[in-house]
């Protein structure tokens, strides 16, 4: 162990004057904040690129600019935006980066040079992704799955041009930067923990961002492996993936690959990363509903092992998603049915969040509020889930609305409820001020009232068998004109629900000077970010001394004491 | 800087961050590798596959990656035994190795190409390329920790820490040859 | 309190809008009743749940609200709750599995002696063959596939020669009778989807995908593609229309065989040429602007460039549209469309197509 203590025990190294301090950070709170800021700003762009994409599909020809190549660029886009920049980014870089430390009691992460590295990494990635939309032809319109043949091959925008390219590059770099941000969590969250600290005494966000990251860096270079064959079929013009192609006339260069074996490696990355996108929703809820409704979290044990099943059950359902693209129809036994059991471990996590709100006291904090509300769009999703996941049902809704409306209901609107929520919850922690309560409660009722009415008739039309991706369903007889009706709605739904996210970025601006100061734990939480010298935390974390822990996070009303929650690092003995 | 007490910690199975970091860094390359090959095993069914001559210059790069790997051992015993002398020796012939290695690989891509096995041409040429690519990229990876220890043996004052960072490096040139031997095998029989 | 009124509001409302929903299933016309019978179970199963949980998330919240003073119930474990609600969910998982997997077992079974068709997919039309008098498909090569030959027919395969070609996106089946399509792509992934049969599949070029059904009332249905295959993908739409066996006997005798369509000179079909190769799905014949301009009354009228210049639609202008098309693009429209290589002929074919557009 002596030599060990030579790296573990190195000093900090404070950051040298402003540049240090706020731009090449090391400390792990600033790098949360720098994804953070960042994967806000280009998820901002992602809902714009939606509301365009509402825009052509409630007015149709309102805008002339939006014609069907550029519609299917948004739509792509907009995707891959919310899915790979955003959430994945603000969920693992941002909440990751800043919470793990704080609440394992360590001072900073395990490599803070390689963590600093990863932020740039991140920061390269979506310039690139963004200065696809500055090339000529402009970026990818191949759907944020990105099948070959189509998305690299004329007729689909921007295939043509730079735009693909740029893409796949983009995910390359992203990998890059998610592996070292995945590496550093995962050492820390194996070695930094601080005493007492064991496994199974931290709160169920680490474990779900733990669980998260490694299915993150098990599952992504197979989404890397398909980025590097798809740039090949694209630049040098080999067929890994481009059969024989008959095209405008001509038999194409290409030949005896499979197109099949792109989608199996895309959703051997793609389911995991619905989960990667999830588990940290879950933590997010799992730690806001114990601590708001005061009341300690029901089956920890339980919640931890079904995380784990459910981690280790999402590398064996990617086929789910290709019940009718073409793979052996027998496999569709197979992936049915090992969907449905992954239903069992999320049935019991929702379980265990509302039966930790039996004979609790509750607090409605804005906070609160989001978890409520994700409960509710969460069992939406999650049950609509298991249409799609059986194998039959999925023949008919598969790539209608109705698969538009469940995975916006399960991974769009339910984490950024989630997400919200955290916001709203750790910004004292960040800032040391409170934010506006009221503005809170106007933005949470526009949002979820808002999405829920965008997102729940859209399962509807799905019944009906509209496809989704289609730029305008004027030429077809079987669908009604209540359909392009409803469109509109939707549209003035989103649009209403669009703009009132200013109020939170208002929100978030204004607070930073006006808001009520917090004090150093304002929400009487137990887990130990509130638990710092500082508020908020300074360089370090903590004090001379690491904190000690002495029990698990979720010590609300604890009987025998006289406040209705437990610090982690207050000792038995000094309970009053 | 500020002195800071970093009182006993909840450690891992007694491992060191830097450990930890290598061995799941190795699992993800790992991952990368089964993919790559599973893709290769797959496609290889199709009507068009045609499988290409391996050089044979490949057997001598092979062992030039063996030395290198024992160049590592050398120099891993020579800081057990607190012998600067053998950590040099070592390191050195690691890096030689290790050179020779890569340069043997892109003559082997020249040779190929000199003799019509174009990337594009079949499938099994672009697979070839594209493995034989990643791991030398990987390789390179290796070469770029190896400098950064030979920095600190060969300029810098003795190291405490040298014989853990030895044998971390020496872990992952070790892994690079084992990557490499099931890839080549894989290459070979198929 | 707001929140519970709201929320609950919410919940009746999406209880009820089951049945007050404008949005329903279209009628069914196919055998495929099973599949409808499994999102019906799927809809109860999930409904009940529903509203037993979010039920019990608004008592909560009304029941065990914040007190000053108060505190809660202090229960980390209650393992034989927790064993309990587990075997009540496996439950429910078989309940909605069990039928689902039946129904699949059906889907992917293909029936013996059914009737086979082929379909054909490609940028952004659907095209189809029958095996002909002889019942047995000629061989296909992907590398065969020309302007002329668009089914990439083996010429030399005596099967090929009575293989029956549908060039146009209409097809005619008959009624209570299987029918397998085989399925495949020329250039891009597709999906053919009929939403009265409820039947799906994808189309992948370099291999073949299989489907079945049988179409049980008679009418016309529409074909979409329900896979994103390109700019075109909203417009790839086709035509089936279910008749009675005499009915599609004698359609189908009608049709142009493989023989006959390597026989037919190019003269006077630039139509045909334009509908095989796709034009249509973005140029429409009826005046109508799609993804390019409509072909109605364009020949000889002046038209706007992107590039600020005009031209005057002629002949050339036309040649250079198909096999240059980006060289100029008319203004409003995106420079999406993909070279053609065609024969001379070919082209000379679809000028004057177009040219008998205009009055």
């Amino acid at each position: 162990m002596e030599q060990s203590s030579a790296y573990e025990g190195q000093p900090l190294h404070e950051p040298k004057g402003w540049w240090g301090r706020y731009v090449f950070s090391q400390d792990h709170k600033v790098i949360g904040l720098q994804y953070t800021c960042i994967a806000l700003a280009i998820g901002l762009t992602g809902m714009f690129l939606s509301l365009l994409m509402r825009m052509q599909l409630g007015f149709p020809g309102l805008f002339e600019s939006i014609d069907a190549g550029s519609y299917y660029q948004d739509v792509t886009m907009h995707g891959m935006i919310m899915v790979i920049y955003l959430l994945t980014a603000l969920f693992l870089g941002g909440f990751g980066n800043y919470l793990i430390p704080l609440m394992l009691g360590s001072r900073d992460m395990a490599f803070p040079f390689v963590n600093m590295l990863s932020f740039w990494f991140y920061l390269l990635s979506v310039l690139i992704l963004v200065a696809s939309f500055f090339v000529e032809s402009g970026p990818t319109g191949a759907g944020w799955t990105l099948y070959p043949p189509q998305s690299i091959l004329e007729g689909t925008p921007g295939a043509d041009g730079a735009g693909i390219i740029l893409m796949l590059a983009s995910l390359a770099v992203f990998i890059i930067a998610f592996t070292m941000g995945g590496l550093n969590y995962i050492t820390t969250v194996l070695q930094s923990r601080t005493r007492g600290m064991t496994l199974m005494r931290m709160p169920l966000i680490i474990w779900c961002i733990f669980l998260a990251t490694f299915l993150g860096l098990l599952a992504f270079p197979a989404l890397l492996v398909g980025a590097i064959m798809l740039i090949f079929d694209r630049v040098l013009e080999t067929s890994f993936f481009m059969p024989e192609i008959f095209k405008g006339g001509e038999v194409l260069d290409y030949g005896g690959g499979s197109p099949v074996l792109f989608q199996h490696l895309f959703w051997f990355f793609g389911h995991p990363e619905v989960y990667i996108i999830a588990l940290p929703a879950f933590g997010i809820i799992s730690e806001l509903i114990s601590c708001h409704a005061r009341k300690n979290i029901f089956g920890y044990n339980m919640m931890v092992w079904a995380l784990i099943a459910i981690a280790g059950i999402a590398f064996i359902v990617w086929a789910h998603h290709m019940y009718v693209a073409g793979m052996n129809p027998y496999l569709g036994f197979f992936f049915a049915t090992t969907t449905l059991i992954i239903a069992i471990p999320t049935a019991i996590k929702v379980y265990n969040w509302v039966i930790t709100l039996w004979n609790a006291n509750i607090r409605m904090t804005v906070p609160m509020l989001y978890c409520l509300a994700f409960l509710i769009t969460f069992l939406i999703g999650g049950l609509t889930g298991l249409f799609l996941g059986n194998v039959a049902v999925d023949v008919p809704l598969s790539d209608t609305y109705f698969v538009v409306g469940h995975f916006h209901m399960v991974m769009a609107v339910s984490p950024v409820l989630a997400l919200y929520g955290g916001l709203y919850h750790w910004y004292p922690s960040v800032t040391g001020r409170m934010l506006d309560d009221r503005l809170g409660k106007i933005h949470f009722w526009i949002t979820f009232i808002g999405t829920y009415l965008v997102y729940f008739p859209m399962h509807y039309i799905g019944f009906l068998g509209v496809p989704r991706r289609y730029y305008s369903n004027d030429q077809y007889d079987f669908i009604p004109q209540s359909v392009n009706d409803l469109n509109q709605f939707i549209t003035i739904c989103a649009l209403i629900v669009g703009a009132a996210q200013f109020i939170l970025l208002y929100n978030f601006v204004v607070s930073i000077y006006k808001g009520k100061k917090a004090g150093s734990n304002p929400w009487g939480a137990c887990t130990l970010e509130w638990q710092a010298l500082e508020s908020p935390p300074g360089h370090g974390n903590w004090d001379v001394q690491l904190p000690v822990v002495h029990r698990w996070p979720y010590d609300y009303g604890l009987p025998g004491a006289t406040a209705d929650f437990v610090p982690q690092n207050v000792a038995d003995e000094d309970i009053t | 800087m500020t002195e800071v007490i970093n009182n006993e910690k909840e450690k891992f199975m007694g491992l060191t961050h830097a450990q930890v970091f290598m061995y799941l860094l190795m699992t993800v390359i790992s991952i990368l590798f089964l993919f790559i090959t599973n893709a290769y095993l797959f496609r290889m069914n199709f009507a068009d596959w045609q499988s290409l001559p391996m050089p044979t210059l490949l057997w001598f790069n092979s062992g030039a990656l063996v030395l290198a790997s024992v160049g590592m051992i050398w120099a891993k015993q020579g800081a057990k035994s607190g012998s600067p002398t053998n950590i040099k020796i070592g390191l050195t012939a690691a890096g030689i190795f290790g050179t020779l290695f890569t340069l043997g690989q892109i003559t082997a891509w020249q040779e190929l190409n000199a003799v019509g096995y174009f990337l594009a041409s079949n499938p099994a040429n672009t697979f070839f390329y594209l493995i034989t690519a990643l791991h030398v990229m990987h390789v390179l990876g290796g070469m770029v920790a190896w400098l950064r220890v030979s920095f600190k043996v060969f300029l810098g004052s003795e190291n405490t820490a040298t014989e853990h960072t030895i044998g971390l490096l020496g872990i992952y040139w070790h892994y690079m040859l084992l990557v490499w031997a099931l890839l080549f095998s894989i290459l070979l029989t198929t | 309190m707001a929140f519970v009124i709201v929320t609950t509001i919410i919940v009746i409302g999406t209880v009820l809008w089951n049945f007050i929903t404008p949005w329903w299933f279209t009628p069914l016309a196919s055998n495929w009743g099973a599949l409808d019978q499994t999102i019906i179970i799927s809809l109860w199963v999930t409904g009940v749940a529903f509203v037993l949980v979010s039920g019990f998330i608004l008592y909560c919240v009304v029941k065990f609200r914040y007190k000053e003073g108060h505190k809660s119930e202090y229960e980390p474990e209650n393992t034989k709750l927790e064993v309990i609600l587990t075997a009540i969910t496996t439950v429910g998982v078989i309940i909605l599995l069990a039928p689902g997997l039946i129904a699949w077992n059906d889907y992917v079974n293909l029936p013996e002696d059914a009737m086979e068709v082929e379909g054909v997919g490609q940028q952004w039309v659907w095209t189809y063959r029958f095996p002909g008098e002889d019942g047995v498909y000629g061989n296909t090569n992907g590398r065969l596939f020309s302007s002329k030959n668009t089914f990439g027919l083996d010429p030399n395969d005596p099967n090929s020669q009575d293989d029956i070609l549908i060039r146009s996106n209409h097809l005619h089946l008959p009624i209570d009778e299987p029918v397998v399509f085989q399925l495949r792509s020329k250039d891009v992934l597709h999906d053919f989807y009929i939403p009265q049969f409820r039947a799906k599949m994808d189309l992948v070029p370099g291999q073949q995908t299989n489907l079945w059904f049988t179409p049980t009332v008679l009418g016309t249905y529409e074909v979409a593609c329900a896979e994103y295959c390109g700019t075109g993908h909203f417009a790839m739409r086709g035509i089936i229309t279910v008749d009675t066996m005499n009915d599609f006997q004698s359609w189908l005798t009608e049709q142009p065989t493989f023989f006959d369509t390597m026989n037919e000179g190019t003269k006077g079909q630039g139509k045909q040429i334009a509908q095989t190769l796709g034009c249509v799905a973005c140029h429409s014949d009826n005046g109508k602007n799609g993804i390019g301009p409509t072909w109605k009354n364009s020949f000889g009228s002046q038209r706007m460039m992107t590039s600020g210049e005009t031209v005057i639609v002629d002949a050339e202008y036309i040649k250079e549209s198909i096999v240059n098309p980006n060289e100029k693009t008319a203004q409003g429209y995106a420079p999406v469309m993909p070279a053609y290589k065609m024969s001379d002929d070919e082209l000379d074919a679809i000028v004057e197509y177009i040219e008998t557009l205009s009055e």
